[in-house]
């Protein structure tokens, strides 16, 4: 018989059990869809590595490794697996503004593949295995016939296979590219076999070219002439320059791999660990990233949910107290009407876990799905659904804490006698405010005096109310305040970092007088990026010449910095590392050589942890460098081609890429907003029915005394006014304050600036006066349904 | 000269098939400045009455004029404004704005009323000048139930109505009660209607109705009514 009252009771609180199930849901959902979301990112792109045996290490040299070294390599201690490897950005032949990263792993045990269609791995194979993706923006199948650019020759076979590799999951040129656009870049692979002719091709055209420019007849320059100038061997020593990269599968910590390969190799190579290649650092950034805002905002929701279930039950429990007292008139014993009434909470945290649950499966899917935002971003074969396994102690505590609620809003009825429980409850008595005190109060209308008494009255419930606007104002500040970010980011970006049209990347072994002349024949400014050790850490130094301002450096302030030739530039993410006016010490992968310079500055870096210096500081402290690019106001198309030049990239092109990372932006914020929303929506409905519900009957006082339903209609309105107004000042700043943290602790991604924009500002302050102002409507209407005559039967 | 004119008024609820009339066909006047009580057991229909005149509620059928208007047939806002302008009402239990003090309670009602008569007055002359600034919490109920009628008063109605204005009171707080209505509705010459189930508040009426059943039993004029303090309970 109780259950069928508890079904009936939930029926006739129908307002109150819905928005507390909806609260719960979308606290629940928001708290487990941006949980599963870095979960599953760690989970699936964890099994995707393991799958193609992503490389634990990359080790670099500029002039490559040779067979010998990579046996020593493979002999180190802790070193299960190692491959010489090629990743190399290359044009496709006969494609304007398409390019592939060509790779190529001589053993196919580490760095490999997977196969989505065609042909199996075959080392004695001539085709190349293709990205899947690349292959279905621009139109290529299997058989098809691939021409790629390659130092001046070509290479060039049938696509046998379409793929996936862990290398390329997050499949961009470089670091200055935020997301992957497969309409002009994807990735390749060949094998050693296919390279190795691909080398000895280039040899016999170097050789042929320059026996035609000694002016030996072309009749008579062949193969076998060729031959003749240059040996097998020769041609291994060329692919040992190629071969730029030993990738291994190894667990030994960073700093013993880089004393072993010291000491098998007798030179410092450059070491870096999986955590600094782009993709595994972008992934977990992301992963990252998701932990982040899954630890503020999604919290926010489920605390909010939960104190609004305090508020409602304790309500619920007291408009229940008659028949609480009648149950126990009857002769039901406490346990039984606690049982009962505790049901309800248990009730309203089963079924909001469950729906919560399905509702962050959703988020989840939205974002971690082939078709969802991050579809876009990673490459991966399988997208499942993780959930982190603290989130079901979460879940179970959760239910358990509103059963709780429940349990002791009930208890707090059940005290006493079945008397005591049978008399009405008696609201508390009215005591003056501090307010009361000041002269201003008496010239007050009665409506101000009397919505200000009831706030202070219903101190909980007010309360309430006003941390549902503060959290529905932080959710949007939050929200909207990302995107200015992330807009003022991109355009700082496009406008004021990158003042170029054009950026030409160069080979890895270019020779730099070549280098500077080309610089100079295009007419643009250019930089070195190469590895350092900084205090035990990978950095970039970031040698820059701009005397053309196509390429800027900016600081903390986001102004333009005239680059001085006194000292180093830190950016903010090594700013603890020195002081202005200290020095460091550095010294460049693959070299002893160590040097020391004064800090003189901190900058803003848009990727890479980085130290700027001038090119004129640079040769004066001796450090070796070659530009590895060239920034220049010239299209690509005016920038001859040449032996030097890697690939060329448009800046149009380039920002077009951040194009989807800010729809990606764009679908968390509109998820925030629409949260906020509802959250602003649920919370003001649920708490402004309960105040109406609680003054129903001085409402009824009013109307029979003659008041207008619209004077009342104004009078409740007003009060959520009030509350969104203070909700506002507060939940501006707090917005801010939130947006500020989130941004300090993704510093370790991006080094964003915040920005706020105007519209924000007017959006989030509108769109939280709109859903007070709907809210105070909703309930204002019900106003004039009020039954003045039952409204003022009764015990007061 | 009659203030109130009540023509074939049937008032009927409907429950489900059920329907119940809780007045049937009734017809009456009362005369402007009369001291009226509506009599009746629990359930005959007095209070419905009572809050047809008061534009509480509109009749199903029939007419009710005050004043020379007919109020049945009045929108929403008339009704407000009829209530706020001509009728003023005094409750079993008060219906005091709890978060209002004894002041504003009273003071209130200049928000809607044009010829509201001066709050502190009319305090003043419940007796209660010393509470102004108590919350209706703090008064004790014969106390609450003077402010109540200050309140009913400062509107200036042509109309007091009153449900069981004694029904939560003892007989000495009662009869303090009901000697102050009389008096101050009769200084201002105010119409009194009384609805009531005590009979002994009966015999200091001009004018007795008797309710059952949802019809009028009798209308009676009683020519010397008693005093208030003459009266038991």
């Amino acid at each position: 018989m109780l259950i069928r009252k508890l079904f009936r009771t939930a029926w006739s609180y129908k307002a109150q059990f819905i928005s507390m199930i909806i609260m719960i849901t979308l606290g629940m959902g928001i708290f487990l869809g941006f949980n599963m979301e870095w979960r599953t990112i760690e989970v699936d792109t964890g099994s995707f590595f393991d799958h193609t045996n992503y490389a634990d290490y990359r080790l670099y040299a500029e002039k490559g490794f040779t067979a010998d070294d990579l046996q020593r390599i493979a002999a180190i201690d802790g070193v299960r697996q190692a491959t010489r490897y090629l990743s190399v950005n290359l044009d496709i032949k006969g494609e304007k503004n398409k390019a592939l990263a060509l790779d190529v792993s001589e053993d196919f045990n580490v760095s490999t593949f997977l196969v989505t269609d065609g042909a199996a791995y075959d080392e004695n194979s001539d085709g190349f295995w293709l990205s899947d993706k690349f292959a279905a923006a621009n139109g290529y199948a299997l058989g098809d016939t691939l021409t790629l650019e390659f130092q001046g020759t070509e290479i060039s076979g049938e696509i046998v296979g379409l793929i996936k590799s862990g290398e390329h999951m997050i499949c961009v040129a470089d670091k200055n590219q935020l997301m992957p656009d497969y309409h002009s870049f994807g990735y390749a692979y060949m094998t050693p076999k296919k390279l190795r002719s691909a080398v000895e091709s280039k040899m016999k055209k170097t050789v042929a070219d320059e026996l035609e420019k000694s002016g030996v007849p072309e009749e008579f320059i062949d193969d076998s002439l060729s031959k003749l100038l240059f040996t097998e061997k020769d041609i291994t020593q060329a692919l040992d320059q190629v071969y730029a990269q030993i990738n291994l599968l190894s667990d030994v910590d960073k700093e013993t791999l880089e004393d072993k390969v010291k000491e098998a190799l007798g030179r410092t190579i450059m070491v870096t660990p999986k955590d600094d290649h782009i993709v595994y650092q972008e992934a977990m950034g992301e992963a990252e990233e998701g932990k982040t805002m899954g630890s503020v905002l999604p919290v926010l929701f489920l605390l909010i949910a939960i104190l609004t279930m305090v508020t409602t039950m304790h309500r619920i429990a007291t408009k229940e107290k008659l028949q609480i007292g009648t149950l126990k008139a009857l002769g039901f014993k406490n346990r039984r009407i606690l049982r009962h009434y505790t049901s309800y909470g248990l009730f309203i945290g089963l079924i909001g876990t469950g729906l919560g649950t399905l509702l962050g499966l959703g988020v989840c899917k939205l974002v971690m799905s082939e078709n969802g935002m991050m579809g876009t971003y990673f490459d991966m074969p399988d997208w499942s659904a993780a959930v982190p396994p603290f989130c079901y102690p979460v879940m179970l505590v959760t239910v358990l804490l509103l059963t709780l609620i429940s349990f002791l809003s009930v208890r707090q009825q059940l005290k006493g006698t079945a008397a005591d429980a049978l008399r009405p409850y008696a609201p508390k008595r009215m005591r003056k405010m501090l307010l009361e005190r000041f002269p201003f109060w008496d010239k007050l209308k009665f409506g101000t005096k009397w919505n200000l008494r009831d706030l202070s009255r219903h101190k909980s419930r007010s309360a309430m109310t006003l941390f549902g606007i503060v959290g529905c104002m932080i959710l949007m500040v939050g929200g909207l305040g990302m995107r200015d970010t992330m807009a003022g980011f991109l355009d700082l970006l496009d406008h004021d970092i990158s003042n170029y049209a054009t950026k030409v990347n160069l080979v890895d072994n270019a020779d730099k007088k070549d280098a500077l002349s080309l610089a100079d024949e295009i007419g643009g400014d250019w930089e070195s990026l190469s590895g350092i050790s900084l205090d035990g850490d990978t950095v970039t130094l970031d040698i820059v010449h701009n005397p053309r301002d196509q390429l800027n450096v900016i600081d903390e302030e986001n102004r333009r910095i005239t680059l001085s030739d006194d000292g180093v530039y830190l950016c903010l993410r090594l700013k603890d590392k020195a002081e202005i006016g200290d020095t460091i010490t550095f010294s460049p992968y693959g070299s002893s050589d160590t040097y020391t310079a004064k800090v003189i500055g901190y900058n803003r870096s848009i990727m890479t942890e980085s130290v700027t210096m001038t090119d004129v500081l640079a040769d004066q402290l001796g450090v070796e460098y070659v530009p590895s690019a060239i920034y220049t106001d010239k299209s690509a198309d005016e920038v001859r081609s040449s032996e030097l030049i890697a690939g060329k990239q448009d800046k149009a092109q380039l920002m077009e890429t951040f194009n989807s990372f800010v729809q990606i932006m764009d679908s968390m914020v509109v998820i925030l907003v629409v949260a906020a929303v509802i959250l602003g929506i649920v919370v003001l409905y649920n708490l402004g029915i309960m105040s109406y519900v609680e003054r129903s009957r001085e409402l009824a006082t009013l109307k029979v005394l003659g008041f207008r339903n619209r004077s009342i209609g104004r009078l409740l309105i007003s009060q959520n006014i009030w509350l969104t107004v203070i909700g506002v000042i507060i939940g501006l700043p707090a917005g801010v304050g939130v947006l500020q943290w989130l941004i300090t602790a993704l510093a370790g991604e991006y080094e964003m600036k915040l920005m706020l924009g105007t519209l924000t500002y007017s959006v989030s302050v509108l769109l939280t006066f709109g859903v007070s102002l709907l809210v105070g409507l909703m309930v204002a209407r019900k106003n004039k349904k009020i039954n003045m005559v039952e409204a003022l039967k009764g015990l007061e | 000269m009659a203030i109130v004119q009540f023509e074939n008024v049937t008032k009927a609820y409907t429950s489900g098939d059920h329907e119940l009339k809780a007045l049937n066909d009734v017809s009456f006047t009362l005369e402007e400045g009369k001291f009226v009580v509506i009599l009746g057991p629990s359930g005959a229909g007095k209070s419905t009455l009572l809050n047809l005149l008061g534009g509480l509620d509109s009749p199903s059928e029939g007419t009710i004029t005050v004043n020379g208007r007919d109020i049945s047939t009045l929108s929403d806002n008339e009704l407000a404004d009829y209530r706020a302008a001509t009728v003023g009402f005094v409750f079993q239990f008060y219906n005091l704005i709890p978060t209002l003090t004894v002041y504003e309670n009273v003071e209130l009602v200049s928000e809607i009323s044009k010829a509201s008569l001066d709050a502190k007055q009319m305090i003043a002359e419940v007796g209660l000048s010393d509470h102004l600034h108590n919350f209706p919490s703090e008064l004790s109920g014969g106390e609450q139930q003077r402010i109540s009628i200050a309140r009913a008063l400062a509107k200036n109605p042509r109309i007091l109505l009153c449900d069981e204005p004694t029904g939560a009171l003892d007989s000495e707080t009662g009869v303090m009660v009901l000697k102050l209505l009389l008096s101050m509705a009769r200084n201002y010459g105010k119409t009194i209607v009384i609805v009531t189930h005590n009979q002994s508040i009966a015999r200091m009426a001009d004018v007795v109705i008797r309710v059952k059943n949802g019809k009028i039993r009798s209308i009676e004029e009683q020519a010397e009514p008693m005093r208030a303090d003459e009266v038991e309970w």
